[in-house]
């Protein structure tokens, strides 16, 4: 009896460090993805999102592209990337979290790749070999990297942000 | 055709329409996931100011919008149209080689096969597709056209003819046969036959033993271990992998197309299809005594007068020497025949 609660204390704990492990390396991405902040509310929303603040000014909206379009594939599954997005529809940048992509290593693990979303306007047309530099022999990846990069920052966008065309009807 | 022949075939159609549908489900389902309703009222009511968006694009003016709500197939083809011709053209030349029996066309697909799909494309069908089979985790269908249409042919060859994939499409396959034809013969080993038709159940245990890994952990990062193609991205660079590849390639350089015959859960997975195979190639009466074929095959598919199917990657060899009519005995002995008839006649005249 003894034993059996030390064992079960000791995978409390062991599941306890592992979960707060996980918190601090969310809380470090969220970090990366927004330099500026103080303080990011828990997760919550539908879409799900973090909302990141200095003091009490809201710099933008973190989210995970595997809870807004869980069923997007690319070769080997679902690629989780974390985004950060400001309140104008500007990424400030990501974080590749998961993938089972064969070709992962060179298409979108190289942060070259994540470089290129930053400060990329949640409008532009994501379109691989034009705005976004496009990777031979890992098509599947990139492509549906891309394109769940973008819809989801752009059901963020339509779902939380103000949209501009009120005030630049042009753009 | 047989009637169980025909049955094949419908088994056949059954599976690619299977294949297509499990495509188009999952296509639907993300239809039915984008029109679910908004937040809840508990979680709207968090949100600092909710503004109610425009109902339609919620004033964004998107240049394109999501895929969910305006279906631009036209669009999504054309972007795809030069990976679709490339799989169709490949797909038309593999296949005509393989009709003809032409030796000459049969390298020139191989060839194609290492620079197309290979080194160009890396379109592969690979165990991560099986455990995609398995877990619902196959490509999105309509980004990735050019891929279906490889997986179709794949799967629809190889119910109606066998290993066609292994014998000329797959790149790696087509990248140690050859090796095969420009290395000398004289560093081939020929493996004794019983140790052969022992060996190529190993290939049978690696598909079980990663599909049990990825049932078991839901991790499909097993497959470098077990696919030595995925060096066509050169990026795989740990040494252990390194090792394993390199002590593969100095096998192949010996006992030639060992992954294919030995070791290829893939090849594995199709060989278990290829029991429905439909078009069998045919044997004469004389081949339950004659062994040219069976000793002229390199994939060891041959045992006595039956072809071992899951073994036999129709390349052609065993094909070509039954029209031989200057090797093969059942024209030998026809051409024999004739002889001996034409000459009792000629006796019987004179």
């Amino acid at each position: 009896m003894k034993r059996l609660a030390i064992v079960l204390s000791l995978l409390a704990a062991t599941a306890a460090l592992t979960a707060a492990g996980a918190q601090n390396q969310t809380d470090a991405r969220l970090k990366r993805l927004f330099p500026a902040a103080t303080t990011f509310s828990p997760k919550a929303g539908d879409p799900p999102h973090v909302k990141a603040y200095n003091g009490d000014t809201l710099l933008g909206y973190a989210f995970w592209t595997t809870e807004i379009l869980p069923l997007e594939r690319g070769y080997g599954g679902p690629i989780a990337i974390m985004v950060g997005m400001d309140t104008k529809g500007i990424l400030s940048g990501l974080v590749i979290i998961e993938h089972h992509e064969p070709y992962g290593d060179f298409s979108i693990d190289p942060p070259s790749f994540a470089a290129q979303f930053k400060g990329k306007d949640v409008r532009d047309p994501f379109k691989l070999g034009e705005d976004i530099d496009a990777v031979s022999r890992a098509t599947i990846t990139m492509s549906s990297a891309v394109r769940t990069i973008r819809n989801s920052s752009r059901r963020i966008a339509r779902a939380y942000l103000t949209p501009p065309s009120a005030a630049s009807p042009s753009r | 055709m047989t009637i169980p022949g025909r049955r094949h075939f419908l088994f056949a159609l059954g599976l690619s329409v299977l294949l297509a549908g499990g495509a188009s489900s999952s296509l639907y389902v993300s239809r039915a996931y984008a029109q679910q309703p908004p937040a809840s009222q508990e979680l709207a009511a968090q949100e600092p100011a909710p503004q109610q968006p425009a109902a339609e694009g919620g004033g964004w003016d998107f240049e394109e919008e999501e895929e969910e709500e305006t279906p631009t197939w036209a669009d999504d083809i054309r972007a795809q149209a030069l990976d679709i011709a490339l799989v169709a053209g490949f797909s038309v030349l593999a296949f005509v080689s393989f009709f003809r029996k032409s030796v000459r066309l049969e390298y020139v697909t191989l060839v194609a096969s290492v620079l197309i799909l290979g080194v160009y494309k890396s379109l592969l069908i690979s165990i991560v597709n099986v455990f995609g089979l398995l877990g619902g985790n196959l490509p999105i269908f309509r980004y990735n056209l050019a891929w279906y249409l490889l997986a179709v042919i794949t799967l629809v060859s190889t119910v109606l003819w066998g290993r066609v994939y292994c014998g000329r499409i797959c790149a790696f396959g087509a990248f140690t046969q050859l090796l095969d034809a420009t290395l000398p013969a004289r560093w081939r080993v020929n493996i004794p036959r019983a140790i052969e038709r022992r060996a190529a159940w190993i290939k049978y245990g690696i598909l079980t033993a990663v599909v049990a890994y990825f049932l078991i952990t839901k991790n499909p990062l097993i497959y470098p271990y077990v696919e030595p193609f995925w060096m066509f991205g050169l990026h795989l660079r740990t040494p252990v992998l390194l090792t394993l590849l390199g002590t593969l390639l100095i096998t192949t350089v010996f006992v030639r197309n060992a992954y294919c015959r030995f070791l290829c859960p893939l090849g594995a997975f199709l060989g278990i299809v290829s029991n429905l195979t439909v078009f069998r190639i045919k044997r004469w009466s004389e081949c339950s005594t004659c062994r040219i074929c069976e000793k002229k095959c390199e994939w060891g598919a041959i045992r006595g007068p039956k072809i071992v199917m899951t073994e036999c990657v129709r390349c052609d060899d065993c094909e070509r020497l039954y029209a031989d009519e200057k090797k093969c005995p059942h024209h030998l002995i026809l051409i024999r025949k004739a002889d001996i008839l034409a000459r009792r006649a000629a006796q019987g005249r004179a």
